[in-house]
């Protein structure tokens, strides 16, 4: 268990290892750093001493050192666009973000987990059909037509709800529910599909005709083994909730971290985008970890410290 | 005599397994220190149950795994390492029958450019010389032309097993490794593919060496035969004296457990114990703990595969005197 | 079962159309309409999709010389999706093959390699399998500019990892015993065994595969062209036209509104061909 813990870990930090080394060779191909900071009507004279203050005359390989160790200490550069960290920059966006994805996932959790369960539990009804459809759906609507949909609706025929901006919680309405919708449909099909496998299994089959109840079927052996699957796939969804905010804000003009990714990328701001990418990434690789502690408590076969297969 | 095609000196192959998922490997020793010769022409049966490393021993032999110790020479020169070009080259001169026909066919192919594969490798022949070679191969193995166009799951497993040695037989190669070549096939054609196999064999010139663990087919096949147990020769000889005397005590077990008309009940000699394993190889002589004529010192000698008559060998401390007198006398 | 006797009639394929449940005929109909569309786009599109029409601005749906309306420059709406929908399918297509290439010959390379480009191979599929593709995305757009060709290949990295998983895993399983083994021992390059036995017995299941990710390429194109970071004006996209037709959805709703439906209907119908496929052909596939 520890040992699969490490393990984890080691990939773990060995992901934003690739996503640093991603950065840093993207930035290495797209432009020479002195030209991109000092602008196009620096001297040469320029050029040379600032290569030699930041260490550019250095062996590529020194760089790619010092450029992990600055981003370590927490220096991810200076925005071009307006000349602040972008850190700065970046953090104070999160918390619009988190305003608009937290509610969305509690959606997909508390919509999804249910509506998979009931419909694996009526299986071939017209709910189970429903729920199905409705999935289907959710995979292929794209957010951006889903929130515009909406937006048509409620905003333009009914006058219900405000489009854009974000003035008071009754702004967020809309985004919140064309990125938990999505999600949601996904989150029910995968659960349905958890809970039918197990469903299917020779100790589901015991249980019932040694006479336990079917209620405690189902509680008792069949949610706790469908967990499994079903909190890999809400870790994933934390871990992707920034992808997810991209789309979804830049279509209610919601100022947070993915519109802002959106303007950075436009104006080829670098060191913002660089910034999002390692946010991005470090939120992927916490949820990771997050998940692999769970597994630890919902797998006995972890707990005891064998482990089967592959996923 | 003439110079062997094959010779095999002292070969040994060992796979490391691990017992359960969190154990430490275990060292299992397939093949163990294997001698033998094959001249051209020559059959050599290999008989032994399994996990006597009796099918190791043939893709040793054939260079698809290399030798952890010893060698093997292929008409004079060493094997090449595997997947290399000379090895490929190699490929036409040394052939494989497999004991799962359907599985060694390729399920998307129809039989007769599987059976021109080979010619397709090696570039034998023009188009046309290809397409003749393949159909008299065909014809050769007992298949019609109409069995070549049609696809190995439409094929019985003795068809499927003749397409198998018409493409294994393309490049006219010296020497055939057979691997339980029949018995994944009906009881019923097993004759007629032994059949087939030795009229080939003979018309061909085929150095061959045929791995079986049924003793009657060996002994239809081979001239000479080789008894292994866990990974070693325990007696060698020509076929129908080592059958009807064998000398080593797992021989005579297996000679009295293969069924023959008008032998009484009461001969048989029955193996006892566990069958071997080879993670869990016994001390001294492998055999011990199962052999009904076992003495304690069986259990801290090694038997020498050692000459017994002419042409004939086996390692057993019975009859081995000179190792087991010194051992004693140190005592 | 006697050896000489055994006559199995052969391939007898009767040539009759299996039955298709109605929603694979829809969508098979839907897919076969959109590929003649992309096909005959110049043909039957009746406007060039920059054309201007200054009298007949934001014209409403229906009208005879414009069946789909037009945009707030007079642009036919109906000869703009035309051209989209060739852009969007040329791109899902160009990157599906890219990544199925792509990611079947790595899955090859750690099969037949195994040890340490192995390991790369997996590493790296798990980096990708794990990183929001959208996100990378943007960032190479962001720091290489924009082109078509660009654009492709980079979205033929998306879903590599899926072939290259199933390819190795297949080849590795086809390595070790059976028919892969028997051609590598008559003397076979790695090369002819890969290419001329591999490939073909695991074909099917990547074509299964290729449905699969198909669709989820469309919507990533889509979703990066609306956010105006994908395909450039004045070329159109399907995302394109929905996020330019965002800024008029309170005016004229239809210049936004028949784009975002044939996104739906094609990645819909493509998901339910994939689904059937699969079903039909591959049931291992998850």
């Amino acid at each position: 268990m520890i040992r699969y813990l490490l393990g984890r870990a080691a990939r773990a930090l060995l992901t934003v290892a690739l996503v640093v080394t991603f950065a840093f060779v993207v930035l290495r191909m797209s432009a020479d750093p002195a030209l991109v900071i000092l602008g196009p009507e620096a001297s040469p004279e320029m050029i040379v001493a600032f290569r030699k203050a930041w260490g550019l005359d250095e062996s590529i390989f020194v760089q790619y050192l010092d450029w992990f160790r600055a981003i370590l200490r927490g220096d991810l550069g200076i925005s071009m666009r307006d000349g602040r960290p972008a850190i700065e920059l970046v953090a104070e966006r999160i918390p619009a973000t988190l305003a608009l994805t937290i509610p969305a996932l509690m959606i997909k959790i508390g919509i999804g987990i249910p509506a998979g369960i009931w419909a694996s539990l009526h299986r071939g009804t017209m709910v189970d059909r429903a729920v199905m459809g409705l999935a289907v759906a959710g995979f292929t609507v794209p957010s951006f037509v889903l929130g515009l949909t909406l937006v048509l609706i409620f905003s333009v025929w009914l006058g219900w709800l405000p489009s854009g901006g974000q003035d008071n919680w009754v702004h967020a309405v809309l985004p919140i529910v064309t990125m938990g919708v999505g999600g949601a449909a996904i989150l029910a099909r995968f659960t349905r599909s958890a809970m039918l496998e197990v469903l299917g299994q020779p100790f589901i089959r015991t249980a019932s005709a040694k006479g336990v109840p079917w209620g405690r079927v189902i509680r008792g052996h069949a949610l706790p083994n469908a967990a499994i699957p079903t909190v890999t796939m809400v870790g994933f969804m934390v871990g992707t909730l920034m992808a997810g905010a991209v789309v979804v804000e830049s279509v209610f003009s919601w100022p947070g971290v993915g519109r802002l990714l959106v303007v950075a990328v436009s104006h080829r701001d670098l060191a913002v985008v660089q910034c999002i990418l390692l946010v991005v990434a470090a939120t992927m690789v916490t949820s990771n970890l997050v998940v692999d502690f769970l597994y630890g408590f919902l797998d006995p076969r972890l707990r005891s410290g064998a482990r089967t297969g592959g996923h | 005599m003439t110079a062997p095609l094959v010779s095999v000196d002292g070969i040994a192959r060992h796979y490391a397994m691990r017992r359960g998922l969190l154990g430490r490997p275990v060292e299992i020793r397939a093949v163990d220190g294997v001698s033998f010769t094959l001249s051209a022409g020559e059959t050599l049966g290999i008989v032994g149950e399994s996990g006597s490393g009796k099918s190791t021993t043939g893709r040793v032999v054939l260079g698809l795994e290399p030798a952890d110790a010893g060698s093997v020479a292929f008409d004079g020169a060493a094997m090449p390492a595997a997947g290399t070009a000379t090895w490929r080259r190699q490929r036409a001169r040394m052939q494989m029958i497999f004991q799962d026909p359907l599985g060694a066919l390729d399920r998307r192919l129809p039989i007769a450019p599987q059976v021109r594969e080979p010619l397709d490798i090696h570039e034998i022949g023009d188009e046309k010389a290809r397409a003749a070679r393949v159909a008299d191969l065909l014809d050769r193995v007992g298949l019609s032309a109409d069995h070549g166009r049609r696809f190995p799951h439409e094929l019985s497993g003795g068809q499927r097993q003749r397409a198998v040695l018409a493409r294994a037989l393309a490049t006219k190669p010296d020497f055939l490794v057979c691997d339980e070549p029949i018995s994944a096939l009906d009881v019923s054609i097993q004759a007629q593919v032994v059949n087939l196999l030795v009229d080939l064999q003979a018309d061909l010139g085929l150095a061959m060496l045929f791995i079986s663990h049924d003793l009657r087919v060996v002994r239809q096949v081979s001239r000479r035969v080789a008894v292994m147990y866990l990974g070693r020769i325990v007696e060698e000889g020509d076929a129908d004296d080592l059958f009807a005397r064998p000398v080593h005590p797992y021989t005579r077990a297996l000679v009295s457990a293969a069924p023959t008309p008008g032998r009484r009940m009461a001969d048989r000699v029955v193996l006892v114990g566990d069958p071997p394993d080879p993670a869990d190889r016994p001390s001294g002589c492998a055999f011990h703990p199962r052999c009904p004529m076992a003495m304690s010192r069986c259990r801290e000698v090694e038997p020498r595969l050692t000459e017994v008559a002419p042409g004939r060998r086996a390692a057993c401390l019975l009859v081995d005197a000179a190792a087991a007198e010194p051992r004693e006398g140190a005592r | 079962m006697a050896d000489v006797s055994l006559e199995v009639p052969r391939r007898a394929v009767p040539l009759r159309l299996p039955r298709l449940p109605i929603a694979v005929s829809l969508a098979l109909v839907w897919v076969g309409g959109m590929i003649v569309v992309a096909l005959l786009a110049d043909a039957i599109a009746p406007y060039g999709y920059t054309a201007l029409d200054l009298k007949h601005r934001l014209s409403l749906p229906g009208e005879p010389a414009h069946w789909l309306g037009t945009d707030e420059l007079g642009r036919d709406v109906l000869s703009r999706l035309i051209t989209s929908i060739r852009i969007s399918l040329i791109i899902a297509f160009g990157a599906t093959l890219i990544s199925a290439t792509l990611g079947t010959t790595l899955g090859f390379l750690a099969a037949h390699f195994r040890g340490v480009v192995e390991q790369i191979v997996l590493m790296l599929a798990d980096f990708q399998a794990s990183m929001p593709f959208l996100i990378m995305a943007l960032a190479v757009l962001a720091f290489f500019g924009n082109t078509l060709p660009l654009l492709v290949c980079l979205m033929g990295l998306y879903g590599w990892e899926r072939y290259a998983r199933i390819a190795r895993g297949l080849a590795v399983a086809a390595g070790s015993q059976g028919y892969a083994a028997a051609v590598r021992q008559l003397g076979a390059s790695p090369f002819r065994v890969y290419a001329r036995h591999i490939l073909p017995n695991i074909a099917s299941t990547l074509i299964v595969s290729m449905t699969l990710v198909f669709p989820e390429v469309i919507l990533m194109e889509s979703g990066l062209s609306f956010l105006g970071l994908g395909v450039q004006p004045p070329m159109t996209s399907l995302g394109n036209m929905v996020g330019y037709g965002r800024e008029y959805i309170t005016r004229a709703p239809w210049i936004m509104l028949s784009p975002a439906l044939t996104i739906v209907f094609t990645t819909l119908a493509v998901s339910v061909l994939g689904d059937w496929l699969r079903d039909r052909l591959d049931p291992t596939l998850r």
